[in-house]
């Protein structure tokens, strides 16, 4: 028995195929899918989805959302996902980077 | 019109083409009851007027083609995104099902129609839908309010329904669609409208030559309760543990929330798509209108040239004549 993900974001389809098991983080905790689990509506928050097919486990960044889990078919919707092999670790860094000295700023003009 | 002028030009060349010997024709008395623009005693219309219209058509039939291979490009590049959001409401319709049919007391129909014109007819069917709706739930104790998106259906609800129209936004499509813009648009029609359910009207993009005006209903958390315990697809929710936050009711005032601004996503999408379609087809059919005018325009500047050409030669022949004898 396999449990049949799908994650969807406004601009495409992220990933639509068959899985062992995830795990998803909603806000109270993250919670682990195995197949036959009861019917679910849950929100997820930013964080982290790791999917497992066939001992691999694969990672995928989700910028929060809605989870539903039927009759083993998963339904994730989110503002915007990453598969963790797309996300490029130097380009991540410089772009916190920005971010936070972007932050910084903002907080001298508040002050000021 | 142009029939109308063509009438005229047909009528200029009875007397020449009767069998009337030629300076009757002249001074005919039938010439001054011609309705033509010219001075009278002139014969025929000047083949510079028939060249004038020609010229014009010509340039209509190039603006119309070029409008269209731009309305085909703009087409394929929102037809892929309409596509890949279609997958976006597919899993709320399966969640909660789509209730056109709900009767609840406040409704808030979300038209959405283009900015610009020339794109057929597919604004006026929204807009004829969605005064559809509005006789639907009007009743004792119920109300209906319009949100507008696009000037087109504004320019025409702002006639007759002014009063009921809560919020009108413009200017779309000056920036790129895309899903931010558009969950912001949702927020602010969220915060400035009370509803109990919202019904999206849109053109559904199914191909190149057919839009479908379709109906998308959102109901709001408080609805879907009660909706929930009455049974039916709704009832299969109560199946679900809800679980993510500290009530069941704050879920589902976020899930509402959410489908609300990826209906309106993919509505607008689709929306854009049909426009451009539309006037895809709109500006087809009028290249080739330009296209038949033209052809009926040249049959007659043809024969106004050889008419004229015509009595040139009987003039000279029959003043020749004259002299010889």
């Amino acid at each position: 028995m396999t449990l049949n993900l799908c994650v969807f974001t406004p601009n495409r389809i992220v990933w639509d195929s068959e899985v062992k098991e995830i795990i998803l983080s909603t806000n109270s905790g993250q919670i682990g899918v195995l197949p036959n689990h009861a019917p679910i509506a849950t929100a997820v928050d930013i964080g982290i989805l790791r999917i497992r097919l066939n001992d691999q486990w694969l990672t995928m960044a989700l910028m929060g959302g809605f989870a539903r889990i039927g009759n083993n078919e998963i339904t994730i919707l989110v503002n915007d996902a990453e598969k963790g092999s797309d996300i490029d670790p130097q380009e991540a860094q410089q772009a916190l980077e920005i971010d936070e000295m972007h932050n910084l700023a903002c907080l001298f003009v508040n002050v000021k | 019109m142009a029939m109308a002028a063509l009438r005229r030009e047909g009528r200029r060349f009875a007397p020449l083409i009767s069998p009337r010997p030629i300076t009757a024709v002249r001074s005919s008395p039938i010439v001054p009851t011609h309705e033509y623009e010219g001075p009278i005693g002139v014969r025929h219309i000047s083949t510079q007027v028939v060249r004038n219209r020609m010229k014009s058509v010509k340039n209509i039939q190039k603006i119309t083609k070029a409008m269209k291979m731009v309305a085909a490009s703009k087409l394929r590049a929102v037809q892929t995104k309409a596509e890949n959001s279609r997958g976006l409401w597919q899993p709320f319709t399966a969640l909660l099902g789509d209730l056109p049919s709900v009767d609840v007391k406040k409704n808030v129909v979300v038209t959405i129609s283009s900015d610009k014109g020339l794109c057929g007819g597919i604004n006026s069917t929204s807009v004829k839908i969605s005064k559809g709706i509005y006789k639907l739930n009007s009743g004792p104790e119920k109300e209906t309010k319009y949100v507008i998106l696009g000037e087109k259906a504004k320019a025409q609800l702002i006639r007759d329904s002014k009063k009921d129209i809560e919020l009108i936004i413009t200017e779309l499509q000056k920036n790129p669609l895309s899903y931010t813009q558009v969950s912001v648009l949702a927020d602010e029609i969220l915060k400035n409208v009370e509803y109990d359910a919202l019904r999206i009207v849109f053109n559904k993009f199914h191909s190149v030559v057919s839009f479908v005006p379709t109906v998308s209903t959102v109901l709001s958390p408080e609805i879907v309760e009660r909706e929930s315990e009455s049974g039916g697809k709704l009832g299969e929710l109560d199946s679900y543990e809800v679980e993510g936050g500290e009530t069941k009711g704050e879920i589902l005032q976020n899930l509402a929330e959410f489908q609300f601004s990826c209906v309106m996503f993919n509505a607008v999408l689709e929306n854009a798509c049909s426009e451009q379609g539309a006037r895809m087809s709109a500006m087809d059919s009028s290249s080739r209108n330009a296209g038949d005018m033209l052809d009926r325009l040249t049959l007659t500047y043809n024969r106004t040239r050889q008419a004229s050409i015509t009595t040139e030669l009987i003039e000279i022949i029959s003043g020749a004549s004259a002299l010889e004898g």
